[in-house]
């Protein structure tokens, strides 16, 4: 039987398995399957969470399983006391670590993620997974770039004013921990062996920040983040667009997958990337949770039809929202499976 | 060279310097006009107005601008308006007054930012709220303040579309008949990624990006002030 990493690794060599690989990312969503009260209990065990991905991918038949809890937990690894549960959407970070510029200079990144206390229901959860798909079925994990973890643990508007007007040495010296804690998060996740590493940088998108800063201050803190290698490693930028920046990262770093945005044009990036890589072409998963199902099959053509020629594609979602109507993720995949047939 | 034409040119270098990020540099255009003679009423109605506006339209003709010049303009705005205001001859009158705040469960407070910076160099009155308002603190205070612009940024969509976010801000005023009184904004990520989210969410209007808010919420005032 063909399996996830099957489909994954073909496709990464320009080859065909039986249809292209689909990642879908369903989080929350495994609280329902576990018939569990809460997202916060959900949460709390990473038995709960590693039963969620497995039940259901076994359910729709994707090609990956996720050991990310939510983004917050790097947040907490570094202190944060605080996070805020939904009933229906991913958790907030509600305590920023850093409240003045003495909490940065104050700021300890663990030596050890592996081991912290913190760590320990994801690791759990990653212990089962690998135990159970691994090698199978592509096991991803989710890392936050050096230089967008600020916002997780000071507020985006904080980090902001830091970056752009704050002092020099200050905003250096965060960027500084916070690839640090970047690359012992990376090396963490491999030596669990995660296959997959989501590198998600939302300051590597033109949406955020004029190209010519992402050349000249974005790409060195990215090879620093990176310097233990490539393998592995997803470019993706939170949703945002990044087609025109591809060229730069392909050129200077060499990172060899892009998780496009919805909004970036997926020909025009598949272009760009031309065989250097493999582009995922991404649904706006938010559309999923008003659409028909035959709304959502036309959009699913629409995409494959502009990213599958000359192969070395795959089918991927944001983080699914809550709301999304299981029918709609089922219309989904049915049209992912069936256009996406070589 | 005639006041229209020292004007043209400080606008045109104070919206380079604002384009480019470049906060000192936008100040030392303001401070040089300043030191020529420009009055601080001037830079506010014929300078800082003039560019604010004038980006506003590059952004509605897809002039692709991106969150770091929408940051940056706003807050250099809204900084050169704090210092001129301070300076005025009689205190300025405001168009009217905005109640600002994220949605109910949402901690997201960039865009709030953007958008609270934009309205003050507009001259409109800003009451934040912070994050995580419910719907009850929205309108309480935007009667409190007699706003008539209730503001709410969501980074979400769970938080957009939240039974305790717009949907209740709606119902509150519709109990309370206040609907021709107060009107609701809405705008973030996920009213980007579904333009049609602030009709489901019952808002009476959204704006794409915190910079084109300011006009979006200028042309709603006008409109409830005629």
């Amino acid at each position: 039987m063909i399996t996830g990493m099957d489909r994954l690794v073909a496709a990464i060599k320009g080859e065909k398995a039986d249809r292209i690989p689909v990642f879908c990312n369903l989080l929350d969503q495994g609280v329902k399957e576990l018939g569990l009260a809460s997202l916060h209990d959900y949460y709390q065990r990473g038995e709960y969470v590693a039963e969620g991905q497995l039940k259901m991918r076994e359910k729709y038949g994707y090609d990956n399983v996720w050991s990310l809890f939510y983004v917050g937990k790097e947040a907490e690894l570094l202190g944060c006391r605080k996070i805020l549960f939904s009933p229906d959407g991913p958790p907030n970070v509600e305590h920023f670590v850093i409240q003045s510029y003495d909490d940065i200079h104050n700021l300890e990144i663990p030596d050890d993620i592996i081991h912290h206390p913190v760590f320990a229901e994801e690791l759990k959860c990653l212990q089962i997974l690998k135990r159970e798909v691994g090698g199978r079925y592509p096991i991803c994990g989710y890392v936050t770039a050096g230089m967008a973890l600020p916002a997780l643990l000071m507020g985006m508007d904080k980090w902001f004013e830091l970056l752009f007007m704050g002092p020099p040495e200050v905003r250096d010296e965060l960027l500084a921990k916070c690839s640090l804690f970047c690359q012992r998060h990376i090396a963490a996740l491999r030596e669990l062996g995660v296959d997959v590493i989501v590198y998600a940088n939302p300051f590597g998108s033109t949406d955020f920040v004029p190209l010519p800063y992402i050349i000249k201050t974005g790409i060195p803190w990215m090879k620093q983040d990176l310097s233990a290698g490539l393998q592995g490693i997803v470019y993706y930028c939170g949703g945002a667009r990044f087609n025109q920046v591809i060229e730069d990262i392909i050129t200077q770093i060499g990172i060899e997958t892009y998780y496009l945005s919805p909004l970036d044009d997926i020909a025009a990036g598949k272009q760009i990337i031309n065989g250097r890589g493999l582009t995922c072409g991404v649904i706006n998963d938010i559309k999923l949770i008003d659409w028909s199902e035959e709304q959502i099959r036309q959009e699913v053509k629409r995409m494959l039809a502009a990213g599958m020629a000359g192969n070395k594609f795959l089918f991927g979602t944001i983080l699914m929202p809550y709301k999304i109507p299981e029918r709609n993720i089922r219309a989904m995949l049915d049209a992912v499976y069936e256009f996406g047939q070589f | 060279m005639g006041e229209g034409t020292i004007l043209e040119h400080i606008i045109a270098a104070y919206s380079e310097a604002v384009f480019d990020t470049d906060r000192d540099k936008a100040f030392e255009v303001i401070h040089e006009a300043i030191a020529q003679g420009v009055t601080p009423e001037d830079i506010v109605f014929k300078v800082v107005i003039p560019s604010m506006e004038q980006m506003i339209k590059a952004i509605s003709e897809d002039f692709d601008a991106n969150l770091a010049q929408h940051f940056m303009a706003s807050q250099i705005a809204s900084q050169v308006t704090d210092e001129m205001v301070a300076q005025f001859q009689t205190s300025p009158e405001t168009i009217g007054r905005v109640v600002i705040g994220t949605s109910h469960g949402d901690m997201h407070t960039l865009g709030k930012r953007i958008v609270s910076g934009c309205l003050r160099s507009l001259m409109i009155d800003v009451v934040d709220l912070g994050v995580n308002v419910s719907a009850e603190r929205f309108v309480d205070t935007a009667l409190e303040h007699n706003a008539c612009i209730i503001a709410i940024s969501s980074m979400m969509v769970h938080t957009a579309r939240s039974e305790y976010s717009c949907l209740a801000v709606r119902e509150l005023l519709k109990q309370r008949q206040l609907e021709d009184r107060i009107k609701i904004i809405v705008g973030g990520a996920p009213y980007t990624w579904d333009t049609e989210l602030y009709k489901v969410v019952q808002a009476d209007a959204w704006a794409s990006d915190g910079i084109s808010a300011g006009k979006v919420i200028k042309d709603l005032i006008m409109e409830m002030h005629k």
